[in-house]
């Protein structure tokens, strides 16, 4: 790879920036290789979180003479930081951060340093959901990506199923069983207030909010079946949109709102895609992968399906989005896409627990989250 | 002129409300079907929680995987009043299935026949939690849409059997629930079960 031209490429789309301002600035640079930067001048905490966030990214942190990109700096109150390309007199860019915490800080250079080098998202300031086991109750959890600052949402002493983000991070629905059966609770992360969202006769299951915030998708058992229905966000406009005799599950809706992808088990777990307004469903070819396929996660450019194969061992795999061949990537299930279409965030199984790790796709690097106590499963990102 | 047009249009409002309450008139050509697409739960009605309502339960058996109706909302009242359950009493009937399956094996016919004659000798007061079950070899909501599709097979079953299907709650709690906690076929297959739960009203 050309670093001195990498250098040009992203001065010149900075310098177009002003002419398209909602296109992403377009750097020709290979994503599937890990890349070696270095860290010099940082220690303790900021020098962790800036390892674990380059790391989660699939960069690889080396020595100053290995690497392709030198990150350096000071922590003095406040942290000023550098990024320079290897080779070169000046530094790319120098910034300082100021107010909130230390993490803060050492996160939103992380993702300055990431936008330039890999040209993705940003992501190390998100919050993630998931579902924390603690002997026989399960409870809702939520953290910072990295498994920092958790926090228990609720305390049922029953069982919950995990969560998903509501638009801007402003609550959550999940299926509770606080009252005997299952159903679907609204919980406002702002009041602490929650509310029934659905509590239909049979099952309410598996919510899931459409990415423009209008509809929910869940599973209903009221017709007689585990069945695929949409309603408004406000519980109106209910409908059916499958009637299969099996059941289906884990429904993820496509980045446009339009279309829902879901499991249907006939004869084994297979990917199906239905429209959002009704209409038949049509089964996702996906080459490559046998046994059972479920808890699909459609990634936010729309591009890629993530899901889990396999019965008893899981794998998480990465399947074009209308279909075609299958990338068994890493043991583990339930994935779910980071903001940035890029990074998935999933669960393995360890020693009789659960534990949530992240993922990113094109080098195929796992990280750990911050471990907490408990067995945590079922992770949502809000994006 | 405006107001003439709104008086017309009051008339011809008047005009086709006569003309729809006029087909009463006519004989119902074909029973209604209850709308189940929309709207917010409804509370148990009284004449589907009678105990002698047993015509309800008229079922039709599968027929090519068409699915039985849960029958929109009316669940015996019993489940949402005061109540004791008793998770010990059958016991014996709890109802297990084949890997990544919901259909009822015929070993286990015997069990949900005895469960129908409990309610067919009981007056049908109480009321029955059919809970459905998973192993872990599944991704946990993969897991809770099989559970309830087991509860569902029994709750079919039980009602083709002639149970008052308002009296059968189905619960699903995924792989949650296990009785044993091992990793293997003989820890399983204990888990891949229904477990039946009486409701007795206090």
């Amino acid at each position: 790879m050309n670093y001195p031209t990498l250098l040009i490429a992203v001065l010149l789309g900075t310098g177009s920036l002003t002419a398209k301002p909602d296109e992403p600035i377009e750097i020709h640079k290979p994503t599937t290789f890990l890349v070696p930067v270095s860290i010099s001048g940082f220690e303790g905490e900021i020098e962790s979180v800036l390892a674990f966030d380059l790391s989660v990214l699939g960069m690889e942190i080396t020595s100053p003479d290995k690497a392709a990109y030198l990150v350096s700096g000071s922590q003095d109150g406040r942290l000023q930081g550098s990024l320079a390309a290897a080779g070169t007199v000046h530094p790319l860019w120098a910034r300082a951060y100021a107010g909130g915490a230390i993490r803060a800080q050492a996160h939103a250079f992380a993702n300055d340093i990431v936008k330039e080098i890999r040209g993705t998202a940003p992501i190390f300031q998100t919050r993630i959901a998931f579902r924390l086991q603690e002997g026989n109750t399960t409870e809702i959890a939520v953290s910072d990506f990295d498994g920092y600052n958790a926090a228990v949402l609720t305390h049922d002493g029953t069982l919950v199923d995990g969560p998903c983000w509501l638009p801007g991070g402003r609550g959550l629905l999940y299926t509770s069983w606080k009252n005997g059966g299952e159903e679907i609770l609204e919980h406002n992360l702002s009041s602490g207030e929650r509310r029934v969202f659905a509590g239909y006769p049979g099952a309410n299951l598996s919510p899931e909010v459409s990415p423009d915030g209008q509809k929910v998708a869940m599973i209903l058992s009221r017709s007689g079946s585990p069945n695929l229905w949409v309603c408004n966000l406000d519980g109106s406009g209910l409908q059916q949109l499958t009637r299969t005799r099996e059941e289906d599950s884990g429904p993820s809706w496509s980045p446009d709102s339009r279309e829902i992808c879901f499991v249907c088990r006939s004869g084994r777990a297979e990917l199906q895609k239905v429209s959002a307004s009704g209409g038949p469903a049509r089964a996702v070819r996906v080459a490559g992968i046998y046994g059972n396929l479920t808890s699909p996660d459609w990634s936010p450019d729309g591009k890629w399906l993530a899901f889990t194969s396999g019965s008893g061992s899981f794998t998480i795999c990465v399947a074009p989005a209308e279909g075609g061949d299958a990338q068994k990537l890493v043991a583990g299930e339930d994935p779910c896409w980071a903001p940035n279409s890029r990074t998935i965030v999933f669960c393995r199984r360890v020693s009789n627990k659960r534990i949530l790790c992240l993922l990113d796709v094109p080098t195929k690097r796992v990280k750990d989250v911050r471990q907490i106590s408990g067995s945590c499963s079922e992770p949502s990102w809000a994006r | 002129m405006k107001k003439a047009n709104l008086i017309g249009t009051f008339l011809l409002s008047m005009a086709l409300a006569a003309s729809v309450t006029g087909c009463k008139h006519h004989p119902p050509m074909t029973t209604p079907i209850p709308d189940d697409t929309g709207g917010p739960p409804k509370p148990a009605t009284s004449g589907s929680a009678s105990p002698d309502n047993g015509g309800v339960t008229s079922a039709p058996a599968p027929v090519n995987g068409e699915p039985i109706a849960l029958g929109n909302g009316d669940y015996a009242p019993l489940f949402s009043g005061a109540h004791d359950e008793d998770a010990e009493k059958f016991k014996a009937d709890t109802v297990y299935f084949d890997f990544d399956s919901a259909t009822i094996k015929e070993s286990e016919g015997a069990k949900l026949q005895d469960l129908a004659n409990y309610f067919k000798d009981n007056k049908k007061v109480e009321g029955l939690i059919i809970a459905g079950n998973a192993d872990v070899r599944g991704t946990e909501k993969y897991n809770l849409s099989l559970g309830e599709r087991r509860a569902l097979a029994a709750r079919e079953y039980l009602a083709n059997l002639g149970v008052d299907p308002h009296r059968l709650k189905t619960v699903t709690y995924g792989a949650s629930r296990p009785i044993a906690q091992g990793h293997d076929e003989s820890a399983y297959k204990e888990n891949r079960r229904d477990d039946f739960v009486l409701v007795t009203p206090k």
